[in-house]
């Protein structure tokens, strides 16, 4: 089964004398149930455009987004979904134990179970000393806690992550890819964006990467490993690639298919100093893992 | 509707929370006693037969506070929680917009009520330790405008999706207190004839009437208990009204992109 499918989807943002602008653009792929895709692409690409569909935040302009089939604006998907927004900010005038309460009451969780559920969350986020402390008294990382803890409420079968390490310390972020490795375990999909390429590398089967709202390449990351140096290496070459395709108005589908069908790096040269690829290094090994 | 009910009884639950830890209404309840006790020491003076004077400035205050409140409150429901971006996991819950909207009016309604309702208690006991006694009508007066800040409640919600939160402040407290000069269109429409005065009239019903639910003034000059059917009438004016609002937010807020 998928648990996501994006059709042709083209989100537009309307603007005074100008033609609208279109954040996505005929984007289209599926993640497939229990898979962990990473989703890529350099600020403003429209990442948190599609993602603001896929949750129902914001209508398509055209094409479709579902949700374990069903339409993504219907509530009814979002009881199998979590969702960590990118910025995440809670009320200041509530503790991390009543926020996790009000989303654990939103999604129909009461009683025992909710609270069995929050504090076991709060523990596994290592939050359980600050739980009765006001949200405006914890740092931006514990607050990033407090948020991950309430997308993991009721064991959501897909989980939607918007800059999901942003905040974390080193530690925190080796919690988190922890966190996510036991939801793996437990069978759910996980579709997060993310700047941080160790981080993709180290969790994700499979990367989608998106430019000017067009998806420019697809793969496995099985597929990539040994065949380039390092995942930074190849977005940054695919981003400029794809960059210098859309400049002279090459057709976006081309441009994906050239990426897509071919697993080797772009024969462009990078016009850009690449960072020594050490952190984000590929090995068959990591890869396995 | 079960979980409708879970889902709004949630939202009130963190909503007074909030307010109670935010402190906003300790300082309304302190300006209302200073007011009230301010407007009694002319006792200290030896002026006498002073009651009606201190009941004015003491339901005046309660009335100014509370609308004020009431606007406050309402006003920052929706655009506080897209503002500090807590919209997102809310709505990333099993919940319809139209939920959301019922359960953020239910929490202003409940907030601003309670806070009245405070207001109003202290402000009985105070003159009563004054030895200004009130009559059964401050009941009716308590329920009137519990029905008032429902309504205030609907109309400042939908404004908010339409506008900035400072021009829908602003405007919401000029239809408050201004609503009692719409009843000059009605004393313009018994002078005109044939259509102006029908088009008087209708400008009349479909402007918002928050004076509607003031008897302030018949409680400080002790009036007896108005008809009960008035009252009846009031909360249908206000349910069908209020109901009138929100359906103009939702339909609004059923298509806002959100953040």
């Amino acid at each position: 089964m998928r648990a996501i499918e994006v059709c042709e989807l083209v989100v537009a943002y309307r603007r005074w004398f100008k033609p609208p602008f279109r954040a996505v653009d005929n984007l289209s792929f599926e993640v497939r149930e229990g898979e962990i895709v990473g989703f890529l692409g350099v600020n403003g690409a429209g990442k948190t455009s599609t993602i603001k569909t896929l949750m129902g935040f914001q209508p398509p302009t055209s094409g479709e987004a579902r949700i374990f089939g069903m339409p993504a604006t219907d509530a009814r998907a979002r009881q199998l979904v979590g969702f960590l927004p990118e910025t995440a900010l809670y009320s200041p005038y509530l503790t991390p134990y009543e926020t996790l309460r009000l989303y654990g009451e939103l999604h129909g969780l009461r009683g025992r179970t909710l609270k069995a559920q929050i504090e076991a969350l709060l523990e596994a986020v290592n939050l359980a000393p600050k739980m009765h402390t006001l949200n405006k008294n914890l740092s931006k990382g514990m607050l990033q806690r407090v948020g991950i803890a309430q997308a993991l409420l009721g064991d959501p079968k897909l989980l939607i992550l918007d800059e999901v390490s942003s905040g974390l310390d080193p530690i925190g972020k080796r919690e988190l890819r922890d966190l996510l490795a036991t939801q793996r375990e437990r069978g759910a999909t996980i579709f997060f964006s993310s700047h941080e390429l160790a981080e993709v590398a180290s969790i994700c089967d499979r990367i989608l990467i998106i430019h000017q709202g067009r998806l420019i390449a697809e793969h496995r990351l099985s597929e990539l490993a040994g065949r380039v140096e390092s995942l930074e290496d190849y977005f940054i070459r695919t981003v400029q690639a794809g960059r210098d395709a859309l400049l002279v108005g090459e057709d976006a589908d081309a441009t994906r298919s050239q990426f897509v069908a071919s697993a080797s790096p772009p024969t462009h040269a990078p016009s850009v100093a690449l960072a020594p690829p050490s952190t984000t290094a590929l090995t068959d090994s990591e890869d396995a893992a | 509707m079960t979980r409708t009910v879970q889902i709004t009884r949630a939202l009130m639950t963190a909503g007074l929370l909030e307010t109670v830890r935010r402190k906003d209404l300790y300082v309304v309840l302190i300006l209302t006693v200073l007011l009230t006790l301010g407007a009694s020491a002319f006792r200290v003076f030896g002026v006498q037969g002073l009651e009606i004077f201190v009941k004015d400035v003491a339901f005046t205050a309660i009335g100014v506070m509370t609308t004020v409140l009431t606007v406050l409150i309402a006003a920052r429901q929706i655009p506080e929680e897209m503002q500090r971006r807590t919209i997102y996991p809310l709505m990333a819950r099993p919940i319809t917009r139209g939920q959301l909207l019922l359960g953020k009016w239910a929490t202003a309604f409940c907030t601003a009520g309670l806070c009245f309702a405070i207001l109003a208690l202290v402000t009985l006991g105070l003159l009563a330790s004054l030895g200004i006694p009130l009559k059964p009508i401050f009941i009716q007066y308590v329920l009137l405008k519990l029905m008032g800040i429902g309504w205030l409640c609907a109309m400042v919600i939908t404004l908010s999706l339409y506008l900035t939160p400072a021009a829908n402040v602003t405007l919401s407290l000029i239809l408050a207190f201004g609503s009692g000069v719409f009843n000059r269109l009605l004393l313009m429409a018994h002078w005109e004839h044939d259509l102006s005065a029908i088009w008087l009239n209708l400008l009349y019903g479909v402007l918002p009437h928050y004076d509607y639910f003031d008897m302030s003034k018949k409680v400080v000059f002790d009036w007896d208990l108005a008809p009960w059917w008035v009252l009846g009438a009031m909360g249908g004016y206000a349910v069908i009204s209020g109901a009138a609002w929100l359906l103009i937010g939702w339909l609004r807020f059923r298509r806002q992109t959100i953040g």
